[in-house]
């Protein structure tokens, strides 16, 4: 790229939480604008431009930025919704990069969001599940009992989250313990970020398995929340960075890129299933991120990483894909604390997706805890103590094989 | 604030729904069916073996049309247990959905795992095999479930 961008600012609208009845979704989205803007020298009208999105169906209303943009100040300038579901948060803040980067603009805003409580997620995802369903009844399943819909194992990734725990788990030698131990940590994690969700202070394996299965391995405690909540950025080139005299505490965008593998579960009608937890392209982007941003070696030069996980045994198998862990090694590392917010790598000191989940948010949350712990400015006791030279946010979207990755740092790379 | 809930009654004609997307490798998979059959296809530049088959190669992107008949026997791959049916209620006998690696192929087929006494004990990579429904039809119901081949 041409140009290095700076994240120079991370607004929430608050604590994220399951209702909002009080307020629509541009009293949602305005707070978190605020407080980006507010947290600088900036003024709304030197934002040039903005890059927003949500997940689409979830809310059951249908393109929601043509009646918010007077809300968060985006009348009279150019204005670009992005929408790629579970990646969405990820895909604008990446969009909101280019904006930048290319040259374009100096100064855009990214916005993620979702208010869960005005529609039903279950409902969007069945907008996915029933081409498939459909299309399938014309090959004649067996529609006994429950076969049909089980048979099925798609409509968005919730059908697949369970195969690919118990592939991961197989592959890792690993048991449903691991997975109830590191969503109790991610509990426990958010209760120490303002901002989280489900807050559990303390929160046990023990508490977990109490928590009834759903799919095995899968129990309802490895499962995100659906949350309603908003997150603004401001991301600015390095010209207009040393010009407002903000070099300090800023974050970098180092490395970025995205990935698509073949659908896995789901691609019955395609003809091909895939394993969801080989994550082919998940190591290709990773690899190419980190040789964009300078790193070597992800392990000795990536303190810190935010990773995004629907579901808890998501949080063992994502480091690995990553390259941060070796492939199996992630409940060992889980066992040793490493993955602790003082430990040797950090995993979602914010309390990660299976802690707060507002879809269209989720994906961006994860750079904006990234950039964030660069700053050295996440609050509430989550900021990582010891010295912080780059982080790694991530994200995923489809049925796994969408795939977003990050690294941010404290200086930019020399162009 | 109070709570609102309102429940609006409609129907759903499902039948209303008339698309029909085309997929080769389905019809050819269904095909095989009512012979009891399971067919594939191969990529005769990487050898990759797909099942149910696409008519194009996922590594190579060059078009595949050597059709091959696969084993019926293979290694059981994830699998998921259903303690509840749809509507939560607990059943006496779980019902436990699987994907399969049928010996010489490249790709997972999903089914009915069957065969086994305590789920806990099933382990990824037992040796399964198909099982039919008495009379085939060529749907993909011909197809009853996998059952486990070993203890
Ligand atoms: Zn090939």
């Amino acid at each position: 790229m041409k140009r290095n961008v700076a994240i120079i600012s991370v607004g929430y609208n608050g604590r994220f939480v399951s209702k909002r009845p009080d307020i629509n979704i541009p009293e949602l989205i305005q707070p978190a604008v605020d407080t980006a803007i507010g947290k600088t020298k900036l003024k709304h009208d030197q934002i040039e431009a903005y890059v927003v999105g949500n997940m689409h169906t979830f809310e059951g209303i249908n393109q929601p930025h043509l009646w918010a943009s007077d809300h968060f100040g985006g009348s009279k300038k150019p204005v670009m919704r992005v929408a790629t579901g579970g990646s969405t948060g990820a895909s604008v803040y990446q969009a909101a990069y280019y904006h930048v980067a290319s040259g374009m603009y100096d100064v855009v805003m990214a916005i993620g969001w979702e208010k869960h409580d005005e529609g039903d997620a279950q409902v969007g995802l069945m907008g996915i599940l029933l081409p498939e369903a459909f299309s399938l009844f014309n090959f004649g399943p067996d529609m006994s009992e429950d076969r049909g819909v089980a048979g099925l194992g798609g409509g968005g990734s919730t059908g697949g989250a369970a195969f690919q725990a118990m592939s991961y788990l197989t592959k890792a030698h690993a048991g449903i313990e691991h997975i109830d131990r590191v969503a109790a940590m991610m509990r426990s994690n958010a209760a120490k970020n303002p901002y989280a969700h489900l807050q559990q202070p303390g929160c046990t394996e023990a508490d977990i398995a109490k928590t009834p299965i759903i799919s095995y391995p899968l129990r309802y405690g490895h499962t995100c929340p659906t949350s309603c909540g908003a997150i603004a950025m401001i991301l600015v080139s390095e010209e207009k960075a040393k010009k407002f005299g903000i070099t300090d505490r800023v974050a970098w965008v180092k490395g970025l890129g995205s990935g698509a593998s073949d659908a896995t579960t789901g691609n019955i009608i395609e003809g091909q299933i895939t394993d969801p937890a080989e994550q082919y392209m998940c190591k290709v982007v990773a690899k190419k991120v980190y040789s964009m941003a300078g790193i070597k070696d992800p392990r000795k030069d990536i303190q810190v990483a935010e990773v995004y996980s629907g579901f808890s045994h998501q949080d063992l198998m994502w480091p690995e894909r990553l390259g941060l862990v070796d492939e199996g090694k992630s409940p060992e590392m889980l066992d040793k604390g490493a993955f602790a917010i003082d430990g040797e790598l950090p995993l979602n000191p914010s309390g990660g997706v299976t802690s707060t989940n507002a879809i269209g948010a989720s994906a961006m949350v994860r750079v904006g805890e990234a950039a964030l712990q660069v700053m050295g400015l996440a609050e509430g006791g989550h900021q990582v103590q010891r010295k912080i030279e780059n982080v790694v946010a991530h994200g995923w979207g489809g049925l796994f094989q969408f795939v977003t990755v990050t690294v941010l740092g404290r200086t930019p790379v020399k162009k | 604030m109070a709570q609102e809930t309102r429940i609006i009654e409609n129907t759903w004609d499902l039948t209303a729904y008339q698309w029909k997307i085309e997929s080769d490798a389905l019809d050819l998979f269904v095909k095989g069916l009512k012979d009891k059959k399971i067919l594939g296809r191969k990529c005769p530049q990487c050898g990759t073996v797909y099942v149910p088959g696409p008519t194009y190669c996922r590594k190579c992107f060059r078009d595949i049309d050597q059709v091959v008949e696969v084993s019926q026997e293979g290694a059981l791959d994830a699998f998921t247990v259903n303690l509840a049916d749809v509507k939560g209620t607990i059943v006496e006998h779980p019902y436990i959905t699987c994907t399969v690696k049928l010996d010489g192929t490249h790709s997972f087929l999903m089914g009915v795992l069957e065969g086994w006494t305590d789920w806990r004990s099933i382990k990824e990579g037992m040796r399964v095999k198909a099982v039919w429904k008495d009379v085939t039809q060529g749907a993909l119901a011909d197809l009853s479930h996998f059952q486990l081949t070993e203890k």
